[in-house]
């Protein structure tokens, strides 16, 4: 195992590759949920990005954040269908807003803040994607649900994320290689 | 080791402020309720009184629509995970069963009051 810190050292992939089963697991574990639109979602694969903010570099942020995305598509079946471009989207905003977010405030921002901001970002992009490419101005009225959904959800992942970090000896291990 | 901080709780609050604000999006629904079907660039408008079956036709298949007893509802649709059907009936301003896969987006609108006779048909 190498140090993260490093820019120049190569990307671990076994780490990543964990990482990643977690999302397509966590994807699976979430398309049985039933929930009122296709491409509304819970959250629950963005678990292993959120614990993967304090662990990986960014280029192992991002091959994960690409892998869930794939992952995503692969377990709904989407990938190769328009759906995906939600997939894609919400998954570039939430990455990129939790992971700035963590570099820039973690000293004020626990997991909780970070999720819920990610979840907002996430469904941001998702509503302003279908408000724009698919159903016009209707789409609005889709929004306090999904919205709420998101903002619940995400408040009761980062609070796991958060008891996770603070407990986890695989975690700390990690940070500390 | 502390659970919160108090970006957290700044975070949530302007969320909750966001969410809050969302709901302004029900405000000028009023009137006389009609049924908003859009696929794509068309959209058709029915009076929810007038029972009707209406077939749309999108990326995966076709997407069928009945409208009875001021209800309406996704009968059949040839995506795979049937999440339209599975929404049920809805009958009030403001609900709305969406299907994805096959691009058609049904919604109550009550901002609009129907001509007498009925709205129908009417693409745009």
């Amino acid at each position: 195992m190498t140090q993260h810190s490093n820019k120049h050292h190569p990307i671990r992939i076994d780490l990543v590759a964990l990482l990643a089963a977690f999302t397509l697991f966590l994807s699976t574990i979430e398309y049985l949920i039933p929930k009122p639109v296709p491409f509304m979602r819970i959250g629950l694969a963005n678990l292993p990005l959120m614990i993967a903010l304090g662990i990986l570099a960014p280029k192992e942020y991002a091959l994960l954040a690409l892998l869930k995305f794939l992952g995503q598509g692969l377990v709904t079946g989407t990938i190769f269908s328009y759906v995906a471009l939600f997939s894609l989207g919400s998954t570039t905003a939430s990455a990129c807003t939790m992971y700035f977010l963590y570099r820039i405030g973690k000293r004020w921002v626990g997991m909780v803040g970070i999720g819920i901001a990610g979840a907002m970002a996430s469904n941001v992009v998702q509503l302003a994607l279908s408000r724009y490419i698919l159903f016009g101005p209707g789409m609005w009225l889709i929004a306090p649900p999904f919205l709420t959904v998101g903002f619940v959800t995400a408040v009761l992942l980062g609070l796991f994320a958060q008891q996770f970090v603070n407990r986890s000896v695989w975690y700390k291990s990690k940070v500390a290689s | 080791m502390k659970v919160l901080k108090i970006g957290d709780f700044v975070i949530a609050i302007l969320s909750a402020v966001l969410v809050s604000l969302s709901f302004l999006s029900y405000g000028n629904l009023s009137g006389n309720p009609t049924v908003h079907i859009k696929s794509g660039a068309n959209e058709w408008i029915y009076d929810i009184v007038q029972d009707r079956t209406v077939s749309i036709s999108g990326p995966v298949g076709s997407t069928v629509i009945e409208i009875i007893d001021s209800r309406v509802h996704v009968s059949h649709s040839d995506c795979s995970n049937k999440v339209c059907v599975a929404a049920g009936w809805k009958d009030s301003v403001g609900e709305w069963i969406i299907c994805l896969p096959n691009n058609v987006f049904v919604l109550i609108e009550g901002d609009r009051t129907p001509t007498p006779g009925g709205i129908d048909d009417t693409a745009f």
